[in-house]
């Protein structure tokens, strides 16, 4: 049972098992990705037929990858990025410039534009530990990032559209532009990012993640390199946005613009995505993502009533269920066991 | 240039007041309350609406800065207590959080109900020359409700019981509790005066262009930037970090563009923190 | 006999679940004062915060003149007449030394006659009255502290420490004038690690170890214990 790896408050950080551990468990630990692709994988069989459905269903995949992304950034090493949307916007933007104005292939641009948005929360993280910033300074200066990123966007028509956006040429004719194979890709984005995410938390970069959250200085007297993690989760998180980014930009619609990435647009979704499904945990983003997406689409006719809808789900669950969905449902099994 | 700088000082003495009323609630509760723009707003759609029924400006007035007021004072006594029972890190993490939420809520419903509503509120007569610009009447009403909202202020803090009281709980709020301060009377307090001041600042906006629902966010901006250039627990520094980034604001806006003024605001919060912390004033003052 | 001023009874508590106190009882009587021995980490600031609700006692109760004061919030506590002067004082630094003992009366407003006491017991406060409290040296800070808990003419007073970082000399001084407080009918809670001076000002006393009063007696009795002796009075 994925049980023991879920909970994402104090525990004592103790070493990881040592690698004689039967294989057994390693099928235990990565069966949930599995189940959950399985499942998700039935839904262009359901509504493959139906282009605005599909659409819906690969943005609703995306913004899980996105989730996960957060989750490694903020769940596992507790640093507020605020910025997920400017992170991917960055790997969005950059990679539709470099393919589309600079003539780079559009893998070559996507990686590149990857590596960008790895730099800057690299950076972002570096500058964080260096100061010493408590957690609601690193909020506050990742959402001046993310701010000012939208203010680049808007301001730098040339290159960007400016609030028009642009049209993304490259990607046009790859597999990114059909409905239900696009879909698939991003499905294909989400289990990779989840298998990362479970590695990390098995390994003993995990251990360390979870050591210095829980308490900074007893993890770094006993040895752990605070800062060198916290900038390899805030690098590893954010190349991963980049690259979610990026692939983005190239499929579906073909054309991104200052609403695409913005704050209210991607980091508020996410952050309650999240919330909901549960911080820490494997399967919270996908279950958070695809709950809100759902509901979104079920309460469509409200969309005026999205950010009422939204402001209350964060406020009911940080005042009630603050770990989530997720680890809530898990509290429960666990506890039915022990009867 | 001159006319720059003196837009600057009119639009600084509201970003100052701005800062102020998130900064209080900040040093207070630590709680930062991302949603002062939309509370702001809610009292200038308030006014608008009771204007629009016909009323005199002066009680429309009076009535938005009660709503704005109530709102927070609502929000004090309800969802805050979870917060107050939490301290150091995790309470400002919540209180961040359940403000961020509180913000969608109201700017949602201001958005919803009242979208176009748009104070403006339009004071007659010939400009006024100073320094040999010609100052609109509505921004020097607006600099002189700001700087008596100020020295209001000044007065309380540092002439009052009551107001050394609210300082001693910004300076140590185990030690105001020892010598017999109720902090949760205080903060209630300066919950509900944090939103006169937010409501202030909406309706002396609106004497120089109109305000409705979306100015909520760029608001709530502009008052986080303000606090965290102040120093974000310094009462004088938000006056004295609103002031010189308004000036900041006009000259770049004057002399570059709009997208990039709103960069070059938010670096200097962001350089603050980085760099000094504790603003541009330092100290942990009250 | 009259009922006791202040009265602990079975108290326990601790941080993170675990006690430090553990059943912890003992009367103080008006116009007494009494120490409270016990080397680092026995409990002692932990009583006392048990007792003013900065913390919450798992268990037992404390009665202050009359008055169950167990559940009772730390402000409301302090303005009926308890005043705790912590190890780690609490001063608001940017408030000046005069803004600080004002605030300690609040809410009432401050006693010209009992301001003029405290700068008469604490000579150096006098010559600082403008400076931030924050400014000032750690021997004036511990002053102030004890200053600014005297303006809200408390009943009883607590000390927790307060000599900690004052030289020998600062020392005698501010025990001296605690003396002449006592001797004027405030009665004092002292807990110290520097047991001499305490046993003077103090009638009788408690050792505090592990969380639990083990000895107990007058301050002569306690002074003339071996085991005291070699613990905390560094005789052989």
């Amino acid at each position: 049972m994925t049980a023991v790896d879920e909970t994402p408050t104090t525990e004592s950080p103790m070493p990881p098992p040592t690698r004689s551990s039967p294989s057994s468990s390693i099928v235990l630990a990565y069966a949930p990705i599995l189940v959950a692709a399985a499942l998700l994988a039935l839904v262009p069989l359901r509504y493959g037929d139906t282009g605005s459905t599909m659409t819906v269903a690969t943005e609703g995949m995306a913004f899980a990858a996105y989730a996960i992304a957060f989750n490694i950034i903020f769940g596992s090493t507790g640093q507020l990025f605020l910025c997920v949307g400017a992170l991917a916007g960055t790997g969005g933007f950059a990679s539709a410039i470099l393919a589309d104005r600079a003539g780079l292939p559009m893998l070559g641009a996507m990686v590149v534009a990857s590596l960008c948005s790895a730099f800057l929360g690299g950076i972002l993280s570096w500058v964080s530990v260096r100061r010493a910033l408590d957690t609601i300074f690193i909020g506050i200066v990742t959402l001046a990032f993310s701010l000012s990123f939208q203010n680049l966007i808007l301001g730098q028509r040339e290159w960007t559209g400016g609030e028009t956006g642009i049209f993304v040429e490259a990607g046009k004719d790859t597999i990114l532009h059909d409905r239900n194979p696009s879909y698939y890709v991003f499905l294909g984005l989400v289990v990779v990012y989840l298998t990362i995410f479970r590695a990390l938390q098995r390994s003993r970069t995990g251990w360390a993640f979870r050591a210095l959250r829980d308490d900074q200085l007893a993890a770094e007297l006993s040895g752990v390199d605070v800062a060198r993690y916290r900038v390899l989760a805030g690098t590893v998180g954010s190349a991963m946005l980049g690259f979610a980014g990026a692939l983005f930009a190239h499929s579906g619609r073909g054309f991104i613009g200052p609403s695409t990435f913005s704050f209210g647009d991607v980091d508020v979704r996410v952050l309650v995505m999240l919330v909901f499904g549960g911080l820490g945990s494997l399967l919270g983003p996908v279950i958070g993502a695809v709950s809100l997406t759902v509901l979104d689409e079920v309460l469509i006719d409200y969309a005026q009533l999205r950010p009422i809808f939204y402001g209350s789900v964060i406020i009911v669950f940080f005042l009630g269920f603050r770990r989530g969905v997720v680890p809530a449902v898990t509290d429960l099994f666990r506890r039915r066991r022990r009867r | 240039m001159i006319a720059a700088i003196l837009d600057g000082i009119v639009l600084g003495l509201q970003y100052g007041l701005l800062g102020v009323g998130l900064t209080l609630i900040y040093g207070l509760a630590g709680v930062l309350n991302l949603a002062h723009g939309q509370i702001a707003v809610l009292g200038a759609v308030v006014v608008s609406v009771q204007m629009g029924n016909g009323m005199a400006a002066v009680p429309a007035i009076l009535i938005g800065l009660a709503a704005s007021s109530a709102a927070l004072l609502v929000v004090d006594l309800t969802i805050m207590r979870a917060v107050y029972r939490q301290s150091g890190e995790t309470r400002i993490l919540l209180g961040l959080l359940l403000m961020l939420g509180v913000a969608f809520i109201i700017d949602g419903i201001l958005v919803w109900k009242y979208p176009i509503e748009r104070l403006g509120l339009r004071i007659g007569g010939d400009p006024i020359a100073i320094l040999g610009v010609k100052m609109s009447r509505g921004s020097l009403l607006a600099s002189g409700i700001t700087i008596a909202a100020g020295l209001v202020l000044v007065v309380f803090f540092m002439f009052t019981k009551f107001g050394l009281a609210v300082r001693s709980v910004i300076q140590d709020e185990q030690g105001a509790r020892l010598v017999g301060v109720n902090p949760a009377r205080v903060r209630t307090f300066v919950f509900g005066l944090s939103g006169v001041l937010a409501g202030l600042v909406a309706v002396t906006r609106s004497m120089t262009g109109p305000i409705g629902a979306d100015n909520t966010i760029s608001l709530t901006i502009l008052a986080l930037i303000v606090a965290v250039v102040g120093g974000l627990r310094s009462v004088p520094g938000a006056f004295v970090a609103g002031v010189l980034l308004g000036i900041v604001d006009r000259l770049s806006s004057f002399y570059i563009g709009t997208y990039i003024t709103t960069i070059i605001l938010l670096v200097c919060a962001a350089l603050t923190i980085v760099i000094r912390p504790t603003g541009i004033l330092g100290g942990s003052s009250g | 006999m009259s009922s006791p001023l202040l009265e602990v009874s079975g108290l326990s508590a601790g941080y993170s679940g675990e006690n430090v106190i553990r059943q912890i009882s003992f009367e103080v009587d008006q116009g007494e004062a009494v120490t409270i021995i016990g080397s680092n980490g026995a409990g002692k600031s932990t009583l006392f915060k048990a007792i003013i609700s900065i913390l919450r006692p798992t268990t037992g109760s404390c009665c202050f003149d009359g008055v169950d004061i167990t559940r009772l919030a730390t402000h409301k506590i302090s303005r009926l007449g308890l005043a705790y002067v912590p190890a780690e004082r609490h001063l608001f630094p940017e408030l000046t030394v005069i803004d600080n003992l004002h605030l300690g009366a609040y809410p009432k407003r401050p006693d010209p006659a009992v301001e003029a006491m405290v700068f008469e017991v604490f000579g150096r406060l006098a010559e600082r009255r403008t400076q931030h409290a924050g400014k000032l040296s750690g021997g004036e800070q511990q002053m102030l502290a004890v200053g600014r808990a005297l303006m809200s003419k408390p009943r009883l007073l607590m000390l927790d420490e307060p000599t900690t970082g004052l030289a020998p000399l600062l020392a005698t001084e501010s025990y001296t004038a605690l003396g002449h407080l006592r001797d004027s009918g405030l009665t004092i809670v002292v807990a110290e690690q520097q047991v001499p001076l305490a046993l003077e000002l103090a009638s009788r006393g408690y050792v505090l170890e592990d969380g639990r009063f083990g000895l107990t007696g007058t301050s002569d009795e306690l002074a003339g214990n071996p085991e005291v002796q070699r613990a905390y009075l560094g005789v052989a």
